[in-house]
């Protein structure tokens, strides 16, 4: 990553000036000087490690993977809130064999092969379609929009006192045949049907 | 050629944290967010920085807070050591279990200036109206912030709150589930261990349950260096519940118990016990008023292990409304009886008399927050009245104004009275020559007194950057004095309210997040004191026994996270000159490295006070004094 950064300097030529500042602040440890760059938001970011952890803490059934290495797809469907982030997020992890993978999708026909589903708040005229695909399919959906997970999604990120919680409607996490660790549950508000 | 070459590996292994740096809110870093546990993950505070420091921002009084993140990153092993980190406060260190905290001068042993909450539970003993700090013990991790005002309370805080009110708030139990725990060992923490389990027992009903102990080593005597057999040991537990019964019900119970060997005279360690439990209701019917309701007990019991033994029951209950008056006006007003049931068990020479008392203390308020500008001009108007069994009404009125140019920038002023009711050693306290020659005899010591003018301002110049400036000009009278008796002898001596005077100060402070993984923060206190014995007074000490404080005191606090999940804390403290007994300036710096190995696992590496060998912080009365030595310790934590 480091080493794409510096051939994107060199390509705009200001790598004189800008590896020197970079030294210098390195040095400094001071990291003020360096290039601003477009980063989603801190709420984004959160959200996106915290699909990172779900890997850890689901356990999906055999049958949601062709085969034992098969990658674990995160995916998002509608626009993108995560940028960047959730990519740098999962790059090179793997969990269980399977390496982390993320993919963005415009439509549900689009999908294939996929575990964890950010579904955008755009999406909301199609719960119904998604929440049976994912049902079939064992996908684990994700969502922040109200009413998520009251209406059938699988996890919701809330907000509360400037920090994110999370809700997990058990009912559809157990319909798509999907486990949820205890550590998760205790952290999590259970949403009744 | 090395060199370059040192420079470019620096240089490209810094880039990816730098690459963030300038991100519009001050992103976090990638491998930052990983390494959390899902429970610090929901931790972490989403919308900008500025929320809480928001409301800090349109206070109008000098209000300084410790955040659970500046604790974690200080190396702080204990509630005083917590407290340095407030540069608003004077904290020094007397021996291995004692400490002199105060704030805005008059620290002291038993300074009695300063109002102590710990999660709204009044922490002091009215034998001298002053806080035992070795029993107000926590796990550090457990604290959410703490909240360090400077300057009178004012209206909604109790008696005491004449120079300051140290508030400490515990995190609700929703936000401490999971296993944690901690093991430390070094040179001067012997030894340290807390183990902690927050679970849920049904939907909104979470708990927690705790216990920590700890062993610290003897400090040393000034100026020959040997072991002055000051070891203290604590053992503590609790449990808290919390219940959030509505969407604006929230309920709270917390019950702590300890048993506590501190040794401040290295002869025989004391015996101090203690057990408290408190319920707190709020209530809130909308965002326009709330309603809460509190009321706890608290036992503690100290055999000094010469015979003098103290008992001491408290009881209070208190409840306080907050509603909206028409568009412009906020009121809050409220009511608190508290019964105190202090119990000694005297020695021949000396005693309290009598030596059961009981103390009662009742108090009512009423404030009025008035939008003179919307958004722009603030009056807040306050007054409390306290019926105290000593001197009967205390009043304590204030009024502050608030005014707000621009989003980022707020000047206040303030000017309010507050009173130190007498405590029991002010009137009830014997000490004897032989049975019946007493040489110190109690008095009818009335309540001291300030009237405080306040000025400050606080500005944010640039996002992440605060700064805050508050001033002061205290006048006081009828602080305590020390009368000489009738002569020929000049005994026995009483407590009088023989001297007065004024003090002025300010105290600038500021806190910097750099960019994501880079925050400093620190300030600077100055203090000039000016007491003088009053007419009808001969206090033996010329005005100046009561207090003992550094006139200029430094604090910067750096907090790194750097790559490869280590953290780096830093901490300098200068503290000036104490005049009389006189103690030398004196640096400290603690150094603190961390490295988390994984969500669950943190290992810690501290050293404190390393500039020197040892050194002085306060010379109690008995003008012994002891030094702090320099020391490392070792920690493990675990978070499950």
């Amino acid at each position: 990553m480091s080493f794409l950064r510096i051939g994107k300097y060199l390509k705009t030529g200001r790598l004189k000036i800008n590896t020197w500042l970079i030294l210098f602040a390195g040095l400094l440890s001071f990291g003020a000087l360096a290039p601003p760059q477009v980063e989603p938001s801190k709420e984004y970011q959160v959200k996106a490690v915290f699909l990172y952890n779900f890997t850890q803490f689901i356990e999906w059934p055999p049958e949601a993977f062709a085969q034992p290495d098969a990658p674990l797809v995160i995916g998002i469907l509608g626009p993108d809130p995560f940028g960047k982030y959730l990519d740098e997020t999962v790059q090179g992890e793997k969990i269980n064999g399977h390496p982390l993978v993320v993919q963005r999708f415009h439509t549900l026909g689009e999908i294939t092969h996929c575990q964890i589903l950010f579904v955008s708040t755009d999406e909301k005229n199609r719960w119904k379609q998604i929440f049976e695909f994912a049902k079939t399919k064992h996908v684990l959906t994700v969502g922040d929009v109200a009413n998520f997970s009251k209406q059938g999604g699988m996890i919701r990120f809330f907000p509360e006192e400037n920090k994110i919680r999370i809700r997990i409607n058990l009912t559809s996490v157990k319909a798509a045949d999907l486990k949820v660790s205890s550590k998760l549950l205790r952290l999590a508000e259970i949403v009744e049907p | 050629m090395i060199a370059p070459c040192i420079l470019l590996i620096a240089g490209v292994t810094l880039l990816p944290r730098c690459a963030y740096a300038q991100a519009p809110d001050n992103a976090f870093r990638v491998d930052t967010l990983k390494r959390l546990s899902l429970e610090e993950l929901m931790n972490v505070e989403v919308t900008s920085v500025s929320k809480r420091p928001e409301k800090l921002k349109a206070a109008a009084s000098a209000i300084q807070v410790i955040t659970q993140e500046d604790i974690r990153q200080s190396g702080a092993t204990s509630v005083p050591e917590a407290l340095r980190l407030a540069p608003n406060l004077q904290v020094a260190q007397v021996n291995a279990s004692q400490w002199a905290i105060s704030a805005r001068g008059f620290s002291n042993v038993l300074a009695n200036k300063l109002l102590v909450l710990i999660d709204g539970r009044v922490v002091y003993t009215p034998m001298y109206a002053g806080v035992f700090w070795d029993v107000q013990n926590l796990v550090l991790e457990d604290i959410d912030r703490i909240e360090v005002i400077s300057g009178p309370g004012g209206t909604l805080w109790g008696a005491n709150a004449v120079n300051g009110v140290i508030n400490i708030i515990t995190k609700n139990s929703k936000d401490t589930q999971g296993l944690f725990a901690e093991a430390a060992v070094g040179s001067k923490l012997r030894g340290l261990g807390s183990l902690r389990y927050g679970g849920k027992l049904a939907k909104n009903l979470t708990y927690r349950v705790y216990g920590t102990a700890f062993k610290r080593g003897s400090t040393i005597y000034h100026p020959d260096s040997v072991e002055t057999q000051d070891d203290w040991t604590i053992a503590q537990g609790g449990v808290r519940l919390d219940w959030a019964a509505t969407e604006g019900d929230a309920v709270t119970f917390q019950t702590n118990l300890y048993n506590d060997r501190p040794n401040p005279d290295g002869n025989n360690p004391i015996v101090a016990r203690g057990t408290n439990a408190l319920a707190r209701w709020a209530h809130s019917t909308s965002d326009k008023s709330n309603l809460q309701l509190q009321a706890y007990v608290d036992h503690t019991w100290r055999d000094f292990r010469n015979g003098f033994t103290e008992k001491l029951n408290t009881y209070d209950v208190e409840g306080q409304h907050r509603f909206r008056l028409g568009q412009r006006q906020e009121v809050i007003y409220g009511l608190g009886f508290r019964y105190m049931d202090h119990d000694v068990n005297n020695l021949e020479l000396f005693a309290f008399e009598p030596a059961r008392k009981s103390l009662y203390l009742f108090n009512v308020f009423l404030q009025d927050e008035i939008a003179l500008v919307p958004e722009r001009l603030r009056l807040t108007l306050g007054i409390k009245i306290e019926h105290n069994a000593y001197t009967a009404f205390q009043y304590q009125p204030n009024a502050r104004l608030n005014w707000t140019p621009a989003p980022t920038q707020t000047v206040w002023a303030a000017v309010s009275r507050a009173v130190r009711n007498p405590a029991r050693i002010d009137r009830e306290f014997f000490l004897y020559l032989a049975p019946q020659l007493p040489f110190i005899a109690g008095s009818n010591f009335q309540s001291e007194e300030v009237l405080a003018y306040e000025l400050g301002w606080r500005i944010q110049p640039q996002e992440g950057l605060s700064v805050s400036l508050a001033t002061f000009y205290n006048v006081y009278d009828n602080i305590r004095s020390v009368e000489p008796g009738p002569a020929p002898l000049g005994i026995p001596i009483t407590f009088g309210n023989g001297v007065k005077g004024h003090t002025h100060g300010a105290e600038l402070s500021a806190t910097y997040q750099l960019n994501g993984w880079w925050r400093l923060r620190g300030g600077y206190t100055y203090l000039e004191k000016n007491l003088k014995v009053k007419e009808n007074s001969a206090d033996a000490n010329q005005g100046s026994a009561e207090s003992n404080d550094p006139s200029h005191q430094v604090l910067l606090q750096s907090m790194m996270k750097l790559p490869a999940r280590i953290e780096l804390g830093t901490i300098f403290r200068y503290v000036g000159e104490l005049p009389k007994p006189k103690v030398s300036e004196y640096v400290g710096l603690d150094i603190r490295l961390a490295w988390k190995l994984d969500q669950r696992i943190e290992l810690n590496l501290v050293g404190q006070n390393l500039v020197k060998s040892s050194h002085t912080e306060f010379i109690p009365s008995s003008l012994v004094a002891k030094d702090i030595e320099r020391s490392v310790y070792a920690k493990v934590v675990c978070r499950f």
